[in-house]
């Protein structure tokens, strides 16, 4: 049966306020900060990446603010436009693949811990939405549900170019979550744990961050992750210059927004996990939770316990958009691959290349104990 | 004969290392970054001080900042108002003749003082293609290219339609170009 | 073991690319016989933007014809100027009495008009395989050679440059300094994109062994150019018949090995450092001089003549109305295109216009071998591929 051991024995008011607390926070950084705000710095990133200025034309009374307007102008256009259905298309379906390829990106955050473990007023707080103990195998359950909005997206839309686009994603998709599961294997055996708020914790001392103690891994997972984003180099599914737009190619209105919001989730999601398995977390290098407690000591306990834990934060985020960035970087430099070269990097050279680092990961851990 | 063919150097062989895509993502990455960065730097630069022209970008912010123009520019073609304000242009048909599209029309008449002067002027700008061969034929240099390119668009084709009064325009406006043409195009020197 | 495929019913996918498609443009329309991803069969249909180029040069003057002629192949109209004016010229039998500084004015512009459409090809290339930051890096050296062109005959695109017997305008002072200025700068964007392409191997994946055709069936096809020369032939009009001042300068020609788009790939590259070197050198030895032929009535007198001559007056009138009369034959004159073989084939019977005026373009004889180098191969390898062929509409459809 159900096993309720794992509730909290504590009275439950407090452990209910943390937990909305905590969704309308992680709602409010995905919804309200980033997939709009990403909209425009990869509108200005490439941009100066290419020498040119960028959007800037959007403007209230003349104030342009850098572009960021277009966000808005963007929001009020893409709600105001028509909802097109194509003729001979499953209206049901077309209406449901938005939204199963928007939600798993949402949820997937979830299990990622944005901070560690902090005791504020006699509440233990733990900056992590759900901390399950199977978190990453979580991760990998939800994204590869996100595969379904894609594929009866190609399906439902009644167009050859979507169809291609549905099957290329489907196809895709299915190889690389193979292999970023393999890819992470190495991470789970070196901590010992699938549980997101272990893995962080266990990288306080900087030379246990994920990166140095698994750096195949860690390229392998950055590969595998560019292609469950479906972005460039991994674009095949929406190759603009081959399939049109992919499977979104029937889409318009708040459905297309939906698709391209789900993509900038996937990227914060994806540098989300990439700082907690890879780059230490919340952590700061060299710079252990209990020395930032004493160096605030002076604000008392509770206090240095809130600068820390919002330090922590601070510092969390801050390396979310150096990984975004850097994946934005990646995405405007190199060109696309080819639907076959793809799979043969998936199958031939991702998935064997995780299964040996697997069985040296093994021997390592087995040579050192 | 100088220089002869050549293979090309197609035997680009990769090592292993560079087979693996990750040394080349990061030359990759270094290039675009190092335009990023002096970009970002140049521009944030240009605009806390006000000068534009500091920013290492290839393009300008245009209706707030205009390119500058080279003298040999074809914009929307123009008449001429002499200096004693009344038109250049003889009515002698020859850009009428010379206009590729057929983009212009005219009909001349004569002032009290016997000099001839188109009384009807049509220049249908939705039709030019401002090749220039007008102010090629003109042997008055009463047509000309200006260096006009804004505004030029309407969401009517009937707005596009250009009468006499709208080509006139006054001589000391034109100078830059007329002086261009004299100097560089239709000069003795170039025969 | 039987083979199960057979049992099952499957056809193949019937997919319509273009005529509005990204990446077909130049509008043409690829019919696709598919199975899964593979291409059984591709038709190429052409015509989309057929607008009578040949009709429109019959129904005016020989001068009036240079405008439609810029919009052939609107990435280097200088070429197609000069094409022109040299079957024109020919005709006239004027071509040994062209001035110095002309034909190496004309030279010059060529070059620069093949540096634009490199750049432009090359860069368009990358965009559509993905890497649209190197696409802009080639985009802002082909933006600063228009810079140089626009200096000249006051137009980016639509140049309008050349005249029979001579050229619209001289070269700006100061274009030396411009040249050199724009040089450096587009030298170290080549680099920059060399760097991010030639040796990526996502890139080197897509390019090599797509698109191939053997030697033999480039030349059956009437390949010329880039394309022809990647098959490994060595033929290059401005080598094996050389016009302008080819013949005096000091430049290579890239021959490739296979016929693959990484051939086609390199030959362009190589191709932009061949042409800087040429204009470079033209620029030392640039002759001072006119650049019209002293010959009123092919080419219209100066202004100051008109104005004070009388039989300067009457022929610029007459060349204007009438057309310049040139005798009666036929000619054709094969130039080096940036994408091939570019010649009018001009028919005159004496009159004020052309008879006939034909123009082989190069992106034709290409084009019509897209189905064969596709064939069989995966629907992303008609990008590069095609990308590589460089159609231009306006040139292929006329």
């Amino acid at each position: 049966m159900f096993d309720y051991t794992y509730l909290p024995e504590m009275n439950l008011i407090p452990y209910l306020a943390e937990m909305m607390v905590k969704i309308v926070f992680i709602f409010s950084m995905n919804m309200g900060v980033f997939a709009p705000l990403l909209g425009w710095v990869e509108r200005k990133q490439s941009a100066l990446m290419q020498d040119r200025i960028g959007a800037n034309r959007a403007d209230i009374f003349g104030f342009t603010v850098f572009g960021l307007l277009h966000t808005l102008t963007d929001a009020i256009k893409l709600l105001t436009k028509e909802d097109f259905i194509p003729r001979g298309a499953d209206r049901t379906l077309h209406y449901l693949a938005p939204f199963i390829a928007v939600v798993p990106a949402l949820v997937a955050f979830a299990v990622i811990p944005f901070g560690g473990q902090y005791e504020l007023w006699g509440h233990k707080a733990n900056l992590v939405i759900a901390d399950l103990d199977v978190g990453m195998l979580y991760i990998f359950a939800v994204a590869s549900v996100g595969t379904y909005g894609a594929v009866i997206a190609g399906w439902a839309s009644n167009n050859n170019w979507s169809l291609l686009g549905g099957i290329r994603v489907g196809a895709q998709m299915l190889s690389y979550e193979v292999a970023m599961g393999l890819t992470l294997v190495g991470i789970f055996m070196v901590y010992g744990t699938l549980r997101m708020t272990e893995i962080g914790a266990a990288q306080e001392n900087f030379f246990h961050w994920g990166i140095f103690l698994q750096p195949v891994g860690f390229f392998l997972f950055i590969a595998c992750a560019l292609a469950e984003n479906k972005r460039t180099p991994f674009d095949i599914p929406e190759a603009e210059s081959e399939l049109i737009a992919g499977y979104f190619t029937e889409y318009s209105g708040l459905k297309f927004a939906m698709f391209w919001m789900a993509e900038f989730l996937e990227m914060v999601t994806i540098s989300a996990v990439l700082v907690a398995l890879f780059f230490g977390g919340w952590q700061i290098p060299f710079v252990s939770h209990q020395m930032l407690a004493d160096f605030f000591g002076f604000l008392g306990p509770n206090l240095a316990q809130v600068v820390t834990m919002l330090i922590h934060v601070g510092v969390f985020w801050a390396k979310v958009c150096l990984w975004i960035f850097i994946l934005m970087l990646i995405r405007w430099t190199l060109p696309r691959f080819r639907y076959d070269q793809v799979m043969k990097l998936g199958w031939k050279i991702i998935l064997p290349l995780a299964l040996i680092n697997i069985a040296v990961t093994g021997a390592v851990i087995l040579l050192v104990r | 004969m100088a220089g002869q063919y050549k293979k090309v150097n197609r035997g680009v062989t990769l090592t292993l290392w560079e087979r693996l895509y990750i040394p080349e993502v990061l030359r990759g990455i270094m290039i675009t970054a190092g335009h990023f960065f002096p970009n970002l730097i140049s521009t944030a630069k240009a605009y806390i001080t006000g000068k534009p022209e500091q920013r290492k970008i290839m393009t300008i912010y245009y209706p707030e900042e205009l390119p500058t123009i080279p003298e040999a520019y074809r914009g929307r073609p123009v008449l001429v108002r002499g200096a004693d304000g009344k038109e250049k242009c003889v009515a002698c048909g020859l850009c009428e003749v010379a206009c590729p599209p057929k983009c212009i029309s005219l009909t001349g008449g004569m002032r009290d003082d016997g000099t001839r002067y188109p009384t009807t002027y049509t220049l249908n700008g939705a039709v030019c293609i401002f090749c220039g061969l007008c102010e090629e034929a003109c042997p008055e240099e009463a047509i000309v290219m200006s260096h006009d390119y804004q505004n030029l668009c309407e969401y009517d084709r009937s707005l596009m339609v250009y009468d006499k009064e709208a080509l006139l325009i006054p001589q000391e406006k034109l100078t830059r170009r007329l002086d261009y043409i004299r100097r560089r195009m239709y000069s003795k020197c170039n025969y | 073991m039987q083979d199960n495929r057979m049992d099952l019913h499957t056809e193949p996918l019937i997919l319509n690319m273009g005529p509005s498609h990204p990446a077909t443009h130049g509008t043409v329309r690829f019919l696709l016989k598919m199975d899964g991803e593979r291409i059984l069969h591709c038709e190429t249909e052409i015509g989309y933007l057929h607008r009578g180029f040949e009709k429109h040069c019959e129904n005016g003057t020989w001068t009036q014809a240079f405008p439609y002629t810029d919009r052939l192949n609107y990435n280097s109209a200088i070429q197609n100027n000069v094409a022109y004016a040299l079957a024109a010229e020919k005709l006239l039998g004027i071509t040994d009495k062209m001035p110095d500084r002309c034909t190496a004015v004309r030279t010059i512009m060529c070059e620069l008009a093949r540096l634009a459409d490199h750049y432009t090809n090359l860069g368009a290339a990358t965009l559509e395989l993905g890497a649209l930051t190197a696409f802009l890096y080639f985009v802002e050296a082909r933006e600063l050679v228009w810079d140089l062109i626009e200096s000249v005959c006051g137009a980016r695109l639509t140049s309008n440059y050349v005249r029979i017997g001579g050229l619209a305008t001289d070269l700006p002072e100061g274009f030396d300094a411009h040249v050199k200025q724009v040089f450096a700068k587009n030298r170290e964007l080549w680099v920059e994109f060399d760097k991010l392409l030639t040796k990526n191997r996502i890139f080197l994946d897509r390019m090599r062994d797509t698109g191939a055709i053997s030697k033999e069936d480039a030349i059956a096809y009437g390949f010329t150019g880039p394309c022809l020369r990647a098959a490994g032939v060595e033929y290059d009009v401005r080598k094996a018949n050389p016009y302008l001042l080819y013949a005096d300068l000091d430049f290579d020609v890239p021959v490739g090995f296979t016929g693959d788009n990484f051939d086609r790939y390199l030959i362009r590259m190589e191709e932009i450092n061949q042409s800087i070197r040429i204009i470079e050198q033209l620029l030392t030895k640039l002759p001072k001089g006119p650049i019209n032929v002293d010959n009123p009535a092919v080419r219209n007198p100066s202004k100051e003549a008109v104005k004070s001559v009388m039989e300067s007056m009457i022929h610029h009138f007459k060349n204007t109305i009438e057309g310049i009369k040139i005798p009666a034959g036929e000619a054709y004159v094969p130039t080096e295109g940036s994408n091939g073989e570019v010649g009018f084939y001009l028919v005159s019977t004496g009159g004020g216009k052309p008879w006939k005026c034909r123009v082989r373009p190069p992106c034709f004889a290409l084009t019509q071998a897209m189905g064969q180098m596709v064939q069989g191969a995966f629907l992303s390898d008609i990008i590069p591929t095609f990308d590589m062929i460089n159609l231009i509409g306006g040139e292929c459809d006329r």
